[in-house]
């Protein structure tokens, strides 16, 4: 059995796409491939995995309450592809947004399912992932949490000869353990939906979100933008005005 | 002001012109967003690409009536047009707010009465309902107070509509 993993974000490096599709592999058996599509000279070689796969997992960014551009294109193209083809592997799609509610992606979710009718395949559902920006920076959190351990460790080593600083493991594991926690609602529905994939069945559309309350989300969403815009600039170049051409 | 989008051949071009006060032809002769929110934290509602959409969304922002003209794709914008409305995410600002009972970014341009869609071309009942929500979220997403949406089978009615 052989799954085609596309991660659409147009990102190179970090994307929240990236960050989902890595945990979705972790619950689909068989052969997996990972394709990127950021261009269009990335249709053919994506097309060429399509002609013996039994299933296709896109991992994509909510953009204005729909499908990127980019990905509009390549859909397009791999419809026409897929009836030419004679093809009906089952699709399945993860799309996450910047917003808490992930719920917003329904729109998304409904033109996947038309494409589908369209190019003859199966339609398998998805997850909806809200705050998926913020879930992405969990990973890079829990790196940090790592890096932190071995300091520890290494500290306590040279200044104690004690290989298993307790302290430090203790907060390392109450941190691994929030981070978890903010992930799970992400982790139930990809290991439901990594057994659909796996025995191709239909999975149907989920939504879930980072695990924390929505007014709590808004104000760290607010702090996130006010330190970048900092650091970018933006802040002291008419951050909120009413721009003019 | 009224903005038209449209991603119909050039031939419309003058028709629509003298409809509205600035016309957007979404020809596809520009690049994809890239995702970097640069139009919200580093140059705010400009995009660090250099092409005819650099400051797309001081002009759609600024719209009080906002008709698209697109084909059916799959239940959503054309790519072109799609190009279009993605590149133009500065017309809110970084700020989050509820607006429908939902998270949103709030408004650089402030509430506007109209957001107006015309689908033209082969679609289905399911893709014309899934449009009709679309507009209803496009439309709420970007502070709009209503949304229309309008299906055509023939362009020689759309002068009527516009």
């Amino acid at each position: 059995m052989k799954t085609v993993f596309i991660n659409c974000s147009p990102k190179k490096r970090f994307s929240a796409s990236s960050y989902f599709l890595s945990l979705q592999r972790l619950f689909v058996g068989g052969t997996k491939v990972t394709e990127t599509l950021r261009t269009p000279a990335d249709h053919n070689r994506i097309l060429e995995q399509l002609k013996d796969t039994d299933a296709v997992v896109f991992c994509l960014p909510l953009y204005v309450d729909g499908i990127p551009s980019h990905v509009l294109r390549f859909m397009l193209v791999m419809e026409t592809f897929c009836r030419q083809n004679d093809l009906h592997f089952y699709l399945y799609c993860i799309a996450n947004n910047g917003f808490i509610e992930g719920k917003q992606n329904e729109p998304l979710m409904h033109s996947f399912e038309h494409f589908c009718r369209r190019a003859g395949l199966s339609w398998g559902g998805g997850i909806g992932i809200g705050g998926g920006v913020m879930l992405n920076v969990t990973r890079i959190l829990f790196a940090v949490d790592i890096a932190i351990l071995i300091l520890n460790t290494v500290l306590s080593v040279l200044n104690t000869g004690n290989f298993f600083p307790k302290d430090a493991w203790i907060s390392f594991g109450e941190n691994a353990a929030l981070l978890l926690y903010f992930n799970l609602g992400v982790l139930f529905y990809m290991i439901r939906m990594g057994s659909a994939i796996s025995s191709h069945k239909f999975f149907g559309k989920k939504y879930t979100r980072i695990l924390i309350p929505s007014f709590v989300f808004i104000i760290f969403a607010d702090i996130f933008f006010i330190i970048a815009s900092l650091f970018e600039g933006g802040l002291f170049r008419g951050w909120l005005a009413k721009k003019t051409v | 002001m009224k903005v038209i989008l449209h991603d119909l051949d050039r031939q419309y071009d003058n028709m629509l012109e003298s409809r509205c006060d600035r016309l957007i032809t979404a020809d596809g002769k520009y690049a994809p967003c890239q995702g970097c929110f640069g139009c919200w934290t580093k140059h705010p509602a400009e995009c660090f690409m250099n092409d005819k959409l650099r400051q797309i969304c001081r002009v759609i922002g600024q719209a009080d009536e906002m008709v698209i003209i697109t084909r059916n794709v799959y239940g959503e914008y054309s790519p072109e047009v799609k190009n279009v409305l993605d590149r133009s995410i500065g017309t809110s600002t970084p700020f989050s707010t509820y607006r429908g009972h939902q998270m949103h970014h709030t408004l650089r341009y402030g509430k506007h009465p109209l957001w107006k869609v015309i689908v033209y071309g082969e679609i289905s009942e399911e893709e014309k309902e899934t449009f009709r929500y679309r507009a209803q979220r496009n439309a709420v997403n970007d502070g709009y107070e209503t949304s229309e949406v309008l299906f055509i089978s023939d362009l020689k009615k759309l002068e009527a509509l516009v």
